[in-house]
């Protein structure tokens, strides 16, 4: 039996008077890849950004590998790594710079032996010193993996990961994905709009529809459960139809 | 290494790769310098000035021999300072609200908080930038004035108008840190950095140019081109006699400059460079005391701009999202 | 911006009045105390000035509000389409870039009449107030003689906002470069002609040239370049203050030649310029 690496409470944050999410309940084990599913809008952002401490949630609570996201934040920080959605880095730093300005917020002193390793387990060498400006969408989203991990964290959030990017590029991202969780038992958390996704990687799912969570099960249940279903867009669309409980 | 430093250094980084920036400087510095160029031309006319009328009094028989123009080497910044003080402030503003504005547009405020770093860091770090960028420019712009001031001026300077010079240097960086924290706090609050920009680019305008240019139009001197006094060949003595019966006149004048921040940075500049007459040759110390005032609330409003900034750059106000 | 400017450009035009008048009402009693304590014998150079002479500070507020207003509206004006991309759209279309970035700057061109008309109807009647009786029908001409004038002025500021909001890749850049433009025309120029300090620019007594030989031929070659101090001298002129000499056809020819090539420039702007993306 796995350990939970995140664990949520009622977790609710509200912008104003917009509640974007509503009493999340949620557990996932170490070592899986969580895929959290939902339409733009649904919520997704606000409850990763709840998890890697960038807003204080207005209710509940929720713990990293035991650790709570409020009164252990810095700890929590330490713990995790994030990819926020569509971050650009700095276009005037190169690569290594880029890095190393991560690095070191994260606390690692002499951090390149630690890049030069992450470059290499990325396939991402030759490229230290050149400018992030002349970058391609692909590449950068690799210098956000690999910002990510530099730190060897436990539990990795990715919001959106693949967005934007070419086929090619979806394909070596599930990879990578895929290859962090197997070599280094790394949680991830994900969220996607895009099916496609949660089925070549994913080991959970959850569903946020209008900032609650309709459904959450591992993917062989969801599967089985769904035998009628030809694809996980048509249980995905039939978990949404649902009619509220 | 310090997470401050850390941040300190980046932004440094940064700022010395952005061409716009780079230009900017660069045009503050050769503005400076023609105008150390236009002020030694300047005094050069004078002179020629002067020997012609010296000339036209010895054919008329005549034997008084007028005073000649002399040259105060450190007048000849006057341009120079006030450039400083319009076209730096608004320098300084732009490079404020730069730096917050590229990492909202960038979204990599979002990966700074998600690492272990202090409320004040974000802050700190970015003013500690701009310290050391402001003096490094600071710096650059005085040696290249007194290049100029030797080359092209032609001056002899004194170790004393170094300590001048140097003194000037400090408060001119003061100056220039305030407007940079006070635009990055107000770009960093505001929803939208360029709504921060724009109300920077407002406070300027009435903080640097219109109120001092209020009080400089309701100079009864300036009334007339060339100067009141002047058309009406009213020597200097005199014109302060006469003066001295409007003092309520210009109390009220000498109020509103003072209320421009401005005036605090160009006073004890004008002061200390002895353009201001009443305070040229004077020793240094007793210029520095008699200006203590305008130096303190000047060092005042820096404090208050750091503080502002380091109270309006926190987590919260800088992850609002635009809308 | 827009509104914000707008707002300290009226107040400002509304105080400059009261600051005139209140500046010539002091400067008035400095010439009779001086005249009485028998150190001059000059005449009063403020005997016969016009009540005009109080609306005076508004040249200044024109070319320090009024210019940046100008270079805002024009910025945003076309920063916004590309930004919507909907010049993209509009270029798709049987449509000239001239005859589109026209109808665009005659729409602003408006605004801005507007916006003058409106400081007139200030002026005049703030001055009238002051005065304490309406302006001559010559008068009032006068005023709107000047506020035609600030229009004109105004113009090539307007169309340099829009160029840079069409050239640049930034949207700061866009707003900034055309600010610093006009600091070097309103100090940079003017101060290499005549040797006047920069500060003193902003006074709305144009600039007397330093008598070097060095600066009258810097006056010479920069003086046509000075779109400020023409302002001022036309402004003065037409405001009747006797004490600017200085011909203001010149000035008049000056300000045409700017916004006829500013014109120009901004007809002449290439179909694929205006498609070029913001970095942002
Ligand atoms: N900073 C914010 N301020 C106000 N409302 C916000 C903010 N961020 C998100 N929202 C709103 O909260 C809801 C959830 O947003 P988000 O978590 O970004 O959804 P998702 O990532 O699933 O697309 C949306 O309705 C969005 O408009
Ligand atoms: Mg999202």
């Amino acid at each position: 039996m796995n350990d939970t690496a995140i664990k949520t409470t009622e977790l609710s944050h509200s912008y104003g008077p917009k509640a974007a999410l509503k009493g999340l309940n949620l557990s996932v084990g170490e070592g899986e890849i969580f895929g959290l599913l939902g339409h733009n809008g649904a919520g997704k952002t606000t409850a990763v950004s709840l998890l890697t401490t960038l807003i204080p949630p207005t209710e509940g609570t929720a713990t990293i590998l035991g650790l709570d996201i409020h009164a252990d934040a810095d700890e929590v920080r330490r713990t995790i790594g994030y990819l926020p959605e569509n971050v650009q880095f700095y276009g005037n730093l190169t690569l290594l710079e880029n890095l190393r300005f991560f690095a070191r917020l994260s606390g690692l002193d002499k951090p390149d032996a630690r890049i030069r390793e992450v470059l290499e387990f990325l396939d991402f060498t030759g490229h230290e010193s050149e400018r992030l400006s002349t970058f391609s969408k692909g590449m950068r989203q690799r210098v956000g993996i690999a910002q990510s991990i530099l730190h060897n964290p436990k539990v990795l959030f990715l919001d959106e990961p693949t967005s934007g990017l070419d086929p090619q590029g979806v394909r070596n991202l599930r990879e990578i994905i895929l290859n962090l969780n197997r070599h280094f038992g790394m949680t991830i958390f994900m969220n996607t709009h895009l099916l496609a996704e949660v089925t070549q990687t994913c080991t959970s799912i959850g569903v946020l529809r209008e900032g609650e969570l309709v459904y959450q099960d591992s993917l062989a249940a969801t599967l089985t459960a769904f035998p009628d279903e030809a694809s996980l867009e048509d249980i995905y669309l039939h978990i949404e139809a649902r009619p509220e409980r | 290494m310090n997470s401050l430093l850390v941040i300190a250094r980046r932004e440094l980084t940064d700022l010395k790769r952005t061409r716009f920036y780079l230009i900017l400087f660069g045009f503050l510095a050769v503005v400076m310098i023609l105008s150390v160029i236009v002020a030694s031309f300047d005094f050069r006319a004078k002179i020629g000035d002067y020997n012609l009328y010296l000339d036209t009094l010895r054919r008329s028989g005549s034997t008084e021999t007028p005073p000649a123009p002399q040259l105060f080497p450190l007048q000849l910044l006057r341009g120079s300072i006030e450039y400083l003080e319009l076209i730096g402030a608004l320098f300084a503003i732009i490079i404020g609200y730069g730096t917050v504005a590229k990492e909202k547009q960038h979204g990599t405020l979002h990966l700074i908080f998600t690492r272990p770093v202090s409320r004040f860091t974000v802050a700190g770090g970015k003013v500690l930038a701009f310290a050391v960028a402001w003096a490094v420019v600071t710096a650059g712009v005085f040696v290249a004035m007194i290049a100029a001031l030797l080359v092209i001026g032609n001056a002899p300077l004194q170790l004393i108008d170094f300590e001048r010079l140097a003194l000037t240097a400090i408060i001119a960086w003061l100056y220039l840190m305030l407007w940079s924290c006070v635009a990055m706090g107000l770009a960093a609050r505001a929803r939208r950095a360029s709504t921060g920009l724009i109300v920077a680019l407002v406070a300027w305008l009435v903080v640097v140019l219109i109120i001092p240019q209020i009080g400089d139009t309701m100079d009864p001197d300036n009334q007339v081109p060339g100067g009141l006094f002047k058309s009406l060949a009213v020597a200097k003595p005199d014109e302060k006699a006469v003066m001295a019966n409007f003092a309520g006149f210009d109390d009220i004048r000498n109020g509103l400059e003072v209320s421009s921040i401005t005036k605090h940075f160009e006073r004890p500049a004008f002061a200390l460079l002895g353009i201001k007459d009443q305070y040229n040759q004077q020793p240094v110390g007793d210029v520095w005391a008699s200006m203590l005032p305008y130096t303190i609330t000047l060092t005042l409003a820096f404090m208050g701009a750091v503080g502002f900034t380091a109270l309006a750059t926190t987590k919260r106000a800088l992850l609002r999202r635009e809308s | 911006m827009p509104q914000v400017l707008l707002a300290v450009f009226v107040g400002m035009v509304t105080a400059s009045s009261v600051i005139g008048w209140l500046t010539n009402q002091v400067v008035t009693s400095v010439y009779d105390r001086t005249f009485a304590a028998g150190l001059t014998t000059q005449p009063n150079p403020f005997s016969a000035v016009s009540p005009l002479y109080y609306a005076k500070n508004t040249v200044i507020y024109i070319i320090l509000i009024g210019a940046l207003l100008a270079i805002v509206l024009g910025v945003q004006s076309t920063i916004r389409d590309r930004k919507a991309h909907t010049f993209d759209l509009v270029l798709s279309r049987p449509v000239r870039p001239a005859s589109y970035l026209g109808a665009k700057l005659a729409g602003l061109l408006c605004w801005v009449a507007g916006i003058l008309a409106l400081s007139a109807l200030i002026s005049w009647t703030s001055i009238s107030a002051i005065v304490g009786s309406v302006l001559s029908p010559g008068d009032t001409a006068r005023l709107l003689g000047f506020y035609a004038l600030a229009w004109l002025f105004l113009l090539p500021f307007i169309i340099l906002g829009m160029l840079t909001g069409v050239y640049s890749r930034r949207e700061t850049t866009a707003l900034l470069v055309p600010i610093v433009i006009w600091s070097v025309v309103t100090f940079v120029v003017p101060q290499l002609g005549t040797a006047a300090h920069p500060v003193s620019l902003l006074n709305p007594v144009p600039a007397i040239a330093s008598q070097g030989g060095v600066f009258q031929l810097a006056n010479l070659v920069l003086g046509p370049l000075s779109l400020t101090e023409h302002f001022k001298q036309a402004s003065a002129f037409v405001l009747g203050d006797t004490a600017t000499t200085g011909s203001p056809l010149l000035s008049l020819v000056v300000m045409v030649a700017f916004a006829g090539c500013m014109l120009v420039v901004l007809l002449t702007t290439q179909r694929d310029r205006m498609r070029s993306p913001l970095d942002e």
